[in-house]
């Protein structure tokens, strides 16, 4: 017991350092790297208190995907490095009480979310739900969604399979005059094809037919 | 195990568009052999229905997803309405240089999803379809990519119609926390209190609904989307997606919503008649014909809408009709468009048409019987649709209702009768030319003689249709 608290208070102090971190770094990519470095942790969050399917899905989607995306956009727009310091320069400090006003309603939102449902006396507790402790939550979470909600989830491939074909069509140019490297003739190109040894006789010179 | 007979329509639809996929990205130039495969494979899909079709209502996957009559009767239109969009608009695409592999097989998915939508008994499925079927919708619109006005038209009706899916989601949602289930039959079990916020989560989806029919006060995405779409793409908009969302609306309003008809039928009611006069009076004004086809579609929404409001099984068939009847006019009407063609170019404003029957006296003919089938005059098609709907209006002495969509339907005979003037009375234009596609003659033809011949033979389509009994 003592080693999961431990733990518990190792991957929070990461998150919440890391989750700082995004906000004040200066360099965009340290921002990304200090996000990837959250959902990281909150994932081993997940882990231990026995959602493993959200913590492996969190490093799939979020880190996998999202993060990799952000990087990209990062790289490819140049911001590495930002300009103006965040909380000292005069343009971003017009920002920062809007920003301080969202965060605290959001702040009392939450209390209001989490008080409802502690005290709220007819809601349902989650011990009271019948579990399997036997079985992981990816087993029952496949043996619904294999069976029920088959249809549900082959349909979604389909939804995707035709978001790729849009992406394609709506993009892919077959442009007209590329010069296209040949692996295959370069590979299999001989000395006998490219280069011929004549022997020059003097004053003649060398006639080429080409 | 569940019998797996009765959704291989689906199957064979789903396999077939990665088959298509295949085939396409290994053979070079398989362009027109895969728009051919595509409408064979929509025809074979439709055998599939119709071989398995229900005498009663079958539930599949944890009773999500329902195989009944309405269901059935209504893929057939969507899968033969598609193979027919599909085998008119080959040349179109030719000319218009954007005959590639992805436009078929786009078709087949947004078919696949309208297939999923009629079929759903949840909510969950439902938006999957939905979603599945718009996702197309949105690449189909800004197919033309190198055109300003596809790219405009396709960017437009994705954030106007992600706009509306939210609303959808969130009246899911509402519906979702009040009954506790995603379940059609259960939800309709679950909804006899009248709490506000039952009463919001239906008006949210039925917003969203009517935002995907273009129903008025939702209706403004669709004289541009149908302006800018390539015309083939244009002629699928306005067909094809109509009949699957109408039977969606059909299910929610008789599935779930039934014990709730107090909340939702005014709601229809006041949908319907806004469509109606809109969509006869802002037509008016319009010189192109794509536009005033957007701006006469959202007026035979209003009266389809109508047949809904009345809650009985009368009405809900003679929606049906009409719908089905629409898309046989639409059909041809577009069948007109493409065959207005000069050295590559297509026309599609009304002065294009002047003195049209001079030159080309059986598309006129044609034109002509469209027209007055669309303006509603007997003894053509149009008219009985609209018998139908009017007559089991009155049924439920909804006199109000009926006597707006009577007005609205001699205003909108205005804009018709004005383009049969310009193509009979007006000066003649250079000619057209005439070498088309033996499909378009076909299709021009059969949708032309339907509407003709309707009159001999009505008995035998309400025998159909009534096989469907929600209530």
């Amino acid at each position: 017991m003592l080693a999961h608290a431990i733990f518990f208070y190792i991957f929070s102090f990461i998150a919440i350092v890391s989750a700082i971190m995004v906000t004040v770094s200066k360099n965009t990519v340290h921002s990304v790297f200090f996000l990837i470095l959250d959902f990281i942790s909150i994932s081993c969050l997940f882990i231990m208190i026995g959602a493993e399917f959200l913590g492996m899905i969190m490093l799939i989607v979020y880190v996998g995907a999202v993060a990799v995306l952000f990087l990209f956009v990062v790289m490819m727009l140049n911001v590495a490095q930002q300009k103006n310091q965040w909380f000292s320069a005069r343009e971003s400090s017009k920002h920062i009480p809007i920003g301080l006003i969202i965060s605290v309603i959001i702040f009392f939102e939450l209390i209001i979310v989490i008080g409802g449902w502690k005290y709220k006396p007819d809601l349902m507790p989650a011990v009271s739900l019948t579990m399997d402790k036997e079985i992981s939550n990816t087993h029952a979470l496949g043996n619904i969604l294999y069976t029920d909600y088959i249809h549900i989830f082959q349909l979604s491939g389909m939804v995707l399979l035709v978001a790729m074909i849009g992406a394609i069509v709506l993009t892919f140019r077959q442009r007209s005059g590329v010069k296209r490297q040949s692996y295959f003739s370069q590979i299999s190109r001989e000395r006998s094809d490219a280069v011929e040894i004549i022997n020059v006789e003097s004053n003649k010179g060398v006639k080429f037919d080409d | 195990m569940i019998n797996l007979n009765f959704i291989s329509a689906e199957i064979f639809i789903s396999v077939s568009i990665m088959f298509l996929l295949i085939l396409g990205v290994f053979k070079k130039n398989s362009s027109s052999l895969i728009h051919n495969l595509s409408i064979g494979l929509l025809l074979i899909t439709g055998i599939l229905i119709l071989n398995n079709y229900p005498d009663k209502s079958l539930t599949f996957f944890a009773n999500s997803y329902i195989i009944d009559t309405l269901s059935s009767l209504m893929k057939i239109f969507t899968v033969i309405g598609g193979a027919l969009v599909l085998s008119i608009s080959k040349k179109y695409l030719k000319i218009s240089n954007i005959f590639l592999i992805e436009y078929p097989i786009l078709i087949l998915c947004s078919i696949l999803g309208m297939m999923v939508m009629i079929s759903s008994n949840d909510l969950i499925v439902f938006y999957i379809g939905l979603e599945l079927q718009s996702l197309a919708l949105y690449v189909l619109a800004s197919f033309n990519r190198d055109q300003l006005k596809s790219s405009e038209s396709g960017l437009k009706y994705f954030v106007l119609s992600a706009l509306s899916s939210g609303l959808l989601l969130y009246g899911c949602s509402l519906i979702y926390g009040f009954s506790e289930s995603t379940n059609f039959n259960i939800i309709g079990n679950a909804l006899k209190s009248t709490h506000y916020g039952l009463t919001f989560g239906i008006v949210f989806i039925l917003v969203g609904l009517a935002f995907k029919i273009s129903a008025v006060p939702f209706h403004m995405w669709a004289p541009d989307v149908y302006e800018g779409s390539p015309t083939s793409v244009t002629l699928f908009f306005a067909t094809v997606p109509k009949v699957a969302a109408l039977t969606v609306f059909i299910r929610f309003l008789y599935v779930p919503f039934i014990n709730m008809i107090d909340q939702w039928q005014p709601i229809i009611i006041f949908l319907s008649i806004a469509s109606m006069i809109f969509g006869a009076i802002a037509a008016i004004g319009q010189n192109n014909l794509k536009r005033l086809v957007a701006y006469s579609s959202i007026g035979h929404i209003g009266y389809t809408l109508a047949g809904l409001s009345v809650a009985t099984n009368e009405g809900i068939q003679a929606s049906i009709i009409y719908i089905s009847i629409y898309m046989v006019m639409n059909l041809g009407l577009f069948s007109c468009l493409f065959m207005m063609k000069r050295n590559d170019q297509f026309f599609e404003t009304i002065e294009d048409l002047s003195g049209l029957s001079k030159n080309h006296p059986i598309l006129s003919l044609s034109f002509l019987v469209i027209l007055f089938s669309l303006a509603g005059i007997p003894p053509l098609a149009g008219f009985f649709a609209k018998f139908y709907i009017f007559k089991s209006v009155i049924e439920q002495s909804m006199y109000f209702l009926a006597i707006v969509g009577l007005l609205s339907t001699v205003i909108a005979a205005f804009y018709y009768l004005k383009i049969i003037k310009v193509i009979y009375f007006d000066k003649e234009k250079e000619k057209y030319d005439t070498d088309h596609s033996t499909w378009l003659k076909v299709s021009l033809a059969i949708s032309t003689l339907l509407i003709l011949l309707y009159f001999i033979f009505p008995s035998k389509i309400v025998e159909i249709v009534s096989s469907v009994t929600i209530i």
